[in-house]
């Protein structure tokens, strides 16, 4: 019976209906909990895009505006000088490299008298800086022409301050000790209005006259050679300082009708939301007064095509006087740096030749009308060798020496974070104890919570140092680069940078390593595999993608650092000489990063320097973008199939 | 050789146990006050067990252990969760010296007469000569070559020739050969459960070890990879001494000559496994092999 009863009864729906939880709604508290938690990631991921959106904005405004500027460049004929000042800087810088290798071939004539000279004069001139007090009354007194009664007293008083100088100074080593006595003594009886300086002093003098003018006389030739190798762009020069201020005039010409034209158009935009008749009257007026002659660069280029046929004659002159000028320099020659700066020379010349030699075909071929593509602009920014702004001349946005700069300091930083932290995080995770593993994992961590600007600063305080004084020893000179020129360089920095990226290296390799299934090593070790074999035979290769990804984080860290590289790189833009090979390292960069945090601050807004920072910042976002990609698809590659 | 438990040891035994190593069931009989027969009397004994205790730091899990496997048959450790069947097998290889803290405290065991946990012992060899097949299948992430010329490779083997006969061997032994010789550069990790157990037992048998230890092969696999798991073992059998642990008594009935009943890290009973499964001497071996308590 009853069961029957039960199913007659009417069904009710009520119990069935969601109660109105939420202000009166019916929403379900786990529903507004959920679109919380989605709403959070979906604004972190729109805040990326407008990022994004914005670094390209800034950024792809450069191109026309470089293509604009690269225009001028052609038109005004800065363009055709360039073409001859690319020769002539490399003369200048063969020269200047010539004159350090003989400079450095007369100092071992003439270096040791000059010093002691040098010497003598410095101790002479401290001293007489320390005695000045007593010595301007004497001085005015000997003007006044008092009588010696009254100057006598003065000569005591100063005779007395002297000695008791000379009496406090050292003199360096390179006197004998009866030398200084005698300098001592020549020192404490000075006068002011002594005629002729004391005989020891004199003799030191005409040592050293006597060594340089030895020494010149023993490097004639050489000097001979250097100073035709400097007399031999001399016409060259001359004609290209005179092309140099036309092509000038005519871009400042270009530029005040480019602002000329920005100041018409904002004029009539302010004449067209003017609120008052009378003040639009008064924006029409100025933008009609603001003359827009336009500028016929046919006819302002003309003075430099009519150089040509000079440069023409000159330029075969110029091949042959710097031909003749090298044979002049000596095969070999005594001191190292001298033999180094001379190898140096001899390997530029034959491609400064052929420089000199195209110059000619590429100052025929110039054409000033000839229109600057959009596609140059961006190649130019990409594949330029030059970053060179606030220039009298022009400014170029070429990118390739912060790159370089940026890719080595990576390379430096890579080579170093990679075996230290993949064999501190085998170490911890295989070999060490617990005991240990507490102490290392912490210790290691920890290293990221230096900020950069501290880690910057003990880089240029104590690094740059250390290697200096490190690549000065003796028995370390073979070592590629040393001894280092610059305390900051590429290599302290890369150094800094492993040291920051160890710990994101060592962290994910050691969880990479971790991952791998115990049951893996259990495996190997009960086939009789010891644990270094099963170290390197089973645990590393199953965890090498993990490895891999570790690293290229690791270097992307690297890239993105800025406040170490802009502090201890050297900051020098310029592409690295890399004939010194290895030894590259150690010269000076600038990088990406360095370059957007120092100058973004310094220029206008807008302007095309602005631009190209930007366009600096894209390019970082790409080469980050990529390397993310990279290591996630390293870590897609290989998974463990965990049954 | 016959050995007793004292009373005393028997009755006190659980309790110690308890600590550690594994609760009693609520419904597992008493530990018999019987004097066990713990050794099957074999003369051509090949692992010797004698007086062992063993500790897991301070968690004593095995009493007083006595046992000799004999060479070339099968023998099956049978017997509850925990009950030690496990660390047992696992001294035999030295594997439990990855498990700090674990070692032997009391008495010894013996491979064809010596003492394996003596300094003197060369612990590659020691593996080498007693293989090991584990719970799961864990093949390396490398290829099916590559997994079963491991064992060889780390010994220091690397000619090409012998390598390929030793795969070939093994894996026509663990009846894998005619499936996989067309991909043994495949990697291992794309096989079947079945085929991958199979492969970790070709691989463990291609250092021609004397011993091969299994501990529960079959119990992440399927009824019919069981069963062909279940063949290779009686194949093997012709020529190695196999100790596997199991926790199926079936499994234990149809491959094993010899089976050892464990319970709270004690051996219970030990006799050829018609006996055991017939006519147990113990009330827990009984209780046990009618599925009384688990």
């Amino acid at each position: 019976m009853e069961p029957e009863k039960k199913a007659d009864a009417p069904f009710n729906a009520k119990d069935l209906i969601k109660p109105k939880r939420f202000l009166g709604l019916h929403v379900d508290k786990q529903n507004i909990i959920k679109w919380f938690f989605g709403s959070n990631a979906g604004v972190t991921i729109v805040v990326l895009f407008l990022i994004m959106f914005f670094l390209a904005r800034e950024g792809v405004g450069f191109l026309p505006t470089y293509q604009w500027e690269l225009s001028v460049y052609r038109l005004a004929g800065l363009e055709f000088c360039d073409y001859v000042e690319k020769p002539i800087s490399e003369q200048v810088a063969m020269h200047s490299k010539l004159k350090r290798a003989l400079g450095a071939e007369l100092n071992t004539v003439s270096k040791v008298d000059r010093d002691r000279r040098d010497a003598a004069l410095l101790a002479k001139s401290r001293i007489e800086d320390k005695v000045t007090l007593q010595t301007e009354p004497l001085q005015e007194a000997l003007k006044a022409k008092a009588p010696p009664e009254k100057t006598d007293p003065l000569r005591v008083a100063l005779t007395q301050a002297t000695t008791a100088a000379v009496s406090t100074a050292t003199l360096p080593a390179i006197f004998t000790a009866e030398e200084q006595i005698q300098l001592k003594a020549e020192l404490s009886a000075l006068q002011p209005d002594q005629a002729e300086l004391p005989p020891f002093l004199k003799s030191l003098m005409a040592k050293s006259a006597q060594k340089t003018s030895e020494a010149k006389l023993k490097y004639a030739a050489l000097i001979s050679t250097v100073d035709a190798f400097d007399d031999t762009a001399e016409k060259l020069t001359k004609v290209h300082s005179e092309i140099k201020k036309i092509a000038l005039e005519t871009k400042e010409a270009a530029n005040q009708l480019h602002m000329a034209e920005d100041a018409k158009k904002q004029l009539l935009e302010a004449a067209t939301t003017a609120k008052t008749e009378a003040e639009k009257q008064a924006f029409l007026k100025d933008a009609a007064a603001t003359s827009l002659a336009a500028i016929d660069f046919k006819v302002r280029t003309q003075p430099l095509r009519d150089k040509l046929p000079e440069l023409e004659k000159l330029i075969p002159e110029y091949i042959t006087a710097i031909k003749k000028a090298a044979e002049g320099i000596p095969e070999n020659a005594e001191t190292p740096e001298a033999r180094k700066l001379i190898s140096q020379v001899r390997t530029q010349l034959p491609k400064h030749l052929s420089h000199v030699e195209q110059c000619t075909q590429l100052m025929r071929d110039w054409d000033y009308a000839k229109p600057v593509p959009i596609t140059q602009s961006l190649t130019s920014f990409l594949f330029g060798g030059d970053w060179i702004t606030n220039s009298s001349w022009q400014d170029f946005y070429g990118v390739v020496p912060l790159l370089t700069g940026s890719c080595l300091i990576a390379l430096v930083a890579m080579l170093i974070s990679m075996p230290f932290s993949v064999a501190a995080a085998i170490y911890t995770n295989q070999f060490a104890s617990l005991r240990e593993q507490d102490f290392i994992k912490p210790t290691i961590e920890f290293i990221q919570a230096i900020p950069s600007v501290v880690l910057g600063f003990i880089g240029i305080s104590v690094l740059g140092d250390l290697i200096k004084s490190i690549s000065l020893l003796p028995f370390l000179s073979w070592v590629p680069g040393f001894p280092v020129q610059e305390r900051l360089n590429m290599f302290n920095a890369g150094l800094l940078l492993a040291f920051m990226a160890i710990p994101t290296m060592f962290s994910l390799a050691e969880d990479a390593i971790n991952n791998v299934p115990r049951a893996f090593s259990e495996a190997s070790e009960a086939l009789g595999a010891t644990k270094l074999q099963t170290v390197f035979k089973v645990i590393v290769p199953a965890s090498v993608s993990g490895i891999l990804a570790a690293m290229l984080l690791g270097l992307g860290r690297i890239i993105g650092e800025t406040m170490v590289v802009l502090l201890v790189a050297g900051n020098r833009i310029a592409i690295p000489d890399f004939s010194d090979g290895i030894g590259t390292v150690f010269q000076p960069a600038h990088t990406l990063t360095g370059i957007i945090a120092q100058e973004l601050g310094e220029v206008s807004r807008g302007s095309s320097h602005w631009q190209a920072l930007f366009m600096v910042g894209i390019l970082l976002f790409c080469i980050s973008l990529i390397i993310n990609f990279f290591a996630r698809q390293v870590v897609k590659r290989f998974k463990f199939h965990k049954s | 050789m016959v050995t007793t438990y004292p009373i005393m040891m028997s009755t006190v035994a659980p309790k110690k146990a308890e600590s550690g190593v594994a609760t009693p069931p609520a419904a597992a009989p008493e530990v018999s006050e019987m004097a066990s027969e713990t050794s099957s009397p074999v003369s051509n004994a090949i692992i010797t067990v004698k007086d062992m205790d063993f500790c897991y730091g301070a968690k004593q899990a095995m009493f007083n252990v006595n046992l000799n496997i004999a060479t070339k048959k099968v023998t099956a450790f049978i017997g509850p969760s925990g009950c030690g069947k496990s660390t047992l097998l696992r001294c035999f290889n030295r594997i439990n010296d990855r498990i700090p803290g674990a070692h032997i405290s009391k008495g010894e065991v013996r491979i064809k007469g010596k003492n394996i946990n003596e300094e003197d012992v060369d612990l590659a060899q020691l593996r080498r000569q007693v293989g090991m097949v584990f719970q799961r299948s864990n093949p390396f992430p490398k290829s099916i070559y590559e997994n079963v010329a491991y064992g060889l490779r780390v010994h220091g083997e690397s000619r090409k020739s012998v390598l390929d006969t030793a795969v070939e061997r093994c894996l026509t032994h663990a009846a894998l050969w005619s499936e996989l010789k067309d991909r043994l550069n495949a990697n291992a990790m794309g096989l079947s459960g079945g085929q991958q157990q199979r492969l970790c037992i070709a691989r463990a048998i291609a250092t021609e070890p004397d011993i091969l230890l299994m501990d529960e092969p079959c119990s992440a696999l399927d009824p019919i990879a069981t069963s062909k798991i279940e063949e290779l073992i009686f194949q093997l059998s012709n020529d190695y001494t196999v100790v596997i642990v199991t926790h199926s008594m079936q499994q234990a009935r149809r491959v094993a000559d010899d089976t050892a009943f464990f319970y709270l890290g004690k051996l219970i009973e030990f006799a050829p496994t018609m006996e055991i499964f017939s006519n147990p001497r113990q009330k827990q071996t009984e209780a046990y092999v009618r599925g009384q308590f688990s």
